[in-house]
């Protein structure tokens, strides 16, 4: 565990904070200013009233594929490889859906064995290092001694989804979804593990890390206060973050950050700390 | 994160439109669009186009001051300084008096087939 995450997470704050409201991203918009009447037999006002301004909730619409780049249900099965900008990762998209309801999340070769034949052939590909699956999306990073370049290995993982799904193969087995909590225990599992680990930890930077929902097994957060728009976002959302979730809830799959970082007001690393530089790089998921 | 120069909308209602022309807000100011056409009534379509020219950190189509707007798919394209433009596609969704819609999306990550 890195020297700094300890000083976050390991010592926590002197005391537990409550975590900030949940308040969603909100741009205060002004609305024109009103006429206001005066009341019979008093002066009329000096200038128009102006009415407050109004603040609006800030609501996403889904990303749809166009009618025209839809993919027809054939044994064609188009898979697109997207590479991270720091090239820690690479997502590939799968023209149909992979893994519904729920995420599948292996660490490291091996962890895959029995619980995912999708994650054993995966594995099979020299220079794998972690699988992620859920929805139309696999996910993965490279053993961090792999030489391999992504171009190179990113045609080896597509032929193995590719393979993989024309043959009709289970992605996950069903050991996998055995023993799977509910989705109301899993959000409270790890709403607990953010009111009394992770919270107090980063109070001292006046961070605050929200659960907005689970679904199946996957969670959706956002990150508050210092930690909005904190250049150092990605390391705890990995490094901490996701390993605590984990410790709590071994079956949480996918976990995703909607936060706005762009939005944030006051992060407290505006550029990433060197001693965060190495961390940053060696992990992703 | 690039520099907006223009962008354009193409916005379906379903069911239910609204009356007023719909503004956008960028980075917190309201903005009137630089040009409009077709209609916000139910089943047409509207097409708008703003010329911010400035660092989207907000990007937002706002909603009608009274009732609500049902959106039946926006095709948002986007022309950024230094790079080419690209459109993004959103589903339904319902915008009222206390909602604004997020139109900011940054340009895709390069992908390439396998």
């Amino acid at each position: 565990m890195p020297t700094w995450f300890k000083k976050v997470f390991g010592s926590g704050a002197a005391k537990p904070v409550s975590p900030e409201p949940d308040v969603e991203n909100v741009i205060p918009v002004e609305h024109p200013p009103s006429l206001e009447q005066p009341a019979l037999g008093e002066p009329a006002p000096a200038e128009a009233q102006e009415s407050e301004p109004g603040v609006r909730r800030v609501v996403h619409a889904p990303q749809i594929m166009p009618e025209e780049e839809q993919s027809s249900w054939s044994e064609s099965i188009r898979i697109k490889a997207r590479i991270d900008p720091d090239r820690t990762a690479c997502t590939f998209l799968v023209d149909r859906p992979v893994l519904e309801k729920y995420s599948a999340w292996f660490p490291e070769p091996g962890q895959g064995t029995g619980a995912s034949p999708l994650a054993e052939a995966l594995f099979a590909v020299d220079g794998v290092g972690s699988v992620l699956i859920h929805d139309l999306t696999v996910r993965v990073t490279k053993e961090y001694t792999s030489p391999r370049s992504w171009e190179d290995l990113a045609h080896g993982i597509g032929a193995a989804i590719r393979e993989h799904l024309i043959a009709g193969n289970p992605v996950v087995a069903d050991s996998f979804l055995e023993g799977m909590p509910e989705e109301m225990t899993i959000g409270q599992r790890l709403q607990t593990c953010i009111d009394l680990e992770i919270n107090p930890g980063i109070a001292a930077h006046s961070g605050v890390i929200s659960l907005e929902r689970v679904v199946g097994n996957t969670a959706y957060i956002t990150m508050g206060g210092g930690c909005q728009g904190c250049a150092a976002s990605t390391v705890t959302l990995r490094q901490g973050i996701h390993g605590a979730f984990r410790s709590a809830v071994p079956q949480v799959g996918a976990i995703y950050d909607e936060t706005d970082h762009t939005a944030g007001t006051n992060p407290y690393f505006k550029e990433m700390p060197p001693e965060m530089m190495e961390d940053a790089v060696q992990s992703s998921d | 994160m690039p520099k907006l120069e223009q962008f354009e909308l193409k916005i379906n209602t379903g069911a239910g439109g609204r009356a007023d022309t719909p503004t956008y807000s960028i980075n917190g100011f309201p903005v009137d669009f630089e040009s409009c056409e077709g209609g916000t009534g139910s089943g047409e379509s509207f097409r708008a186009i703003g010329m911010p020219q400035s660092f989207p950190h907000a990007l937002l189509l706002i909603g009608p001051e009274t009732g609500s707007w049902d959106i039946e798919s926006v095709e948002a394209t986007y022309e950024c300084a230094g790079s080419d433009s690209y459109t993004v596609y959103l589903g339904a969704v319902t915008l009222d008096e206390e909602t604004s819609l997020n139109i900011w999306h940054e340009p895709p990550v390069p992908a390439f087939d396998v």
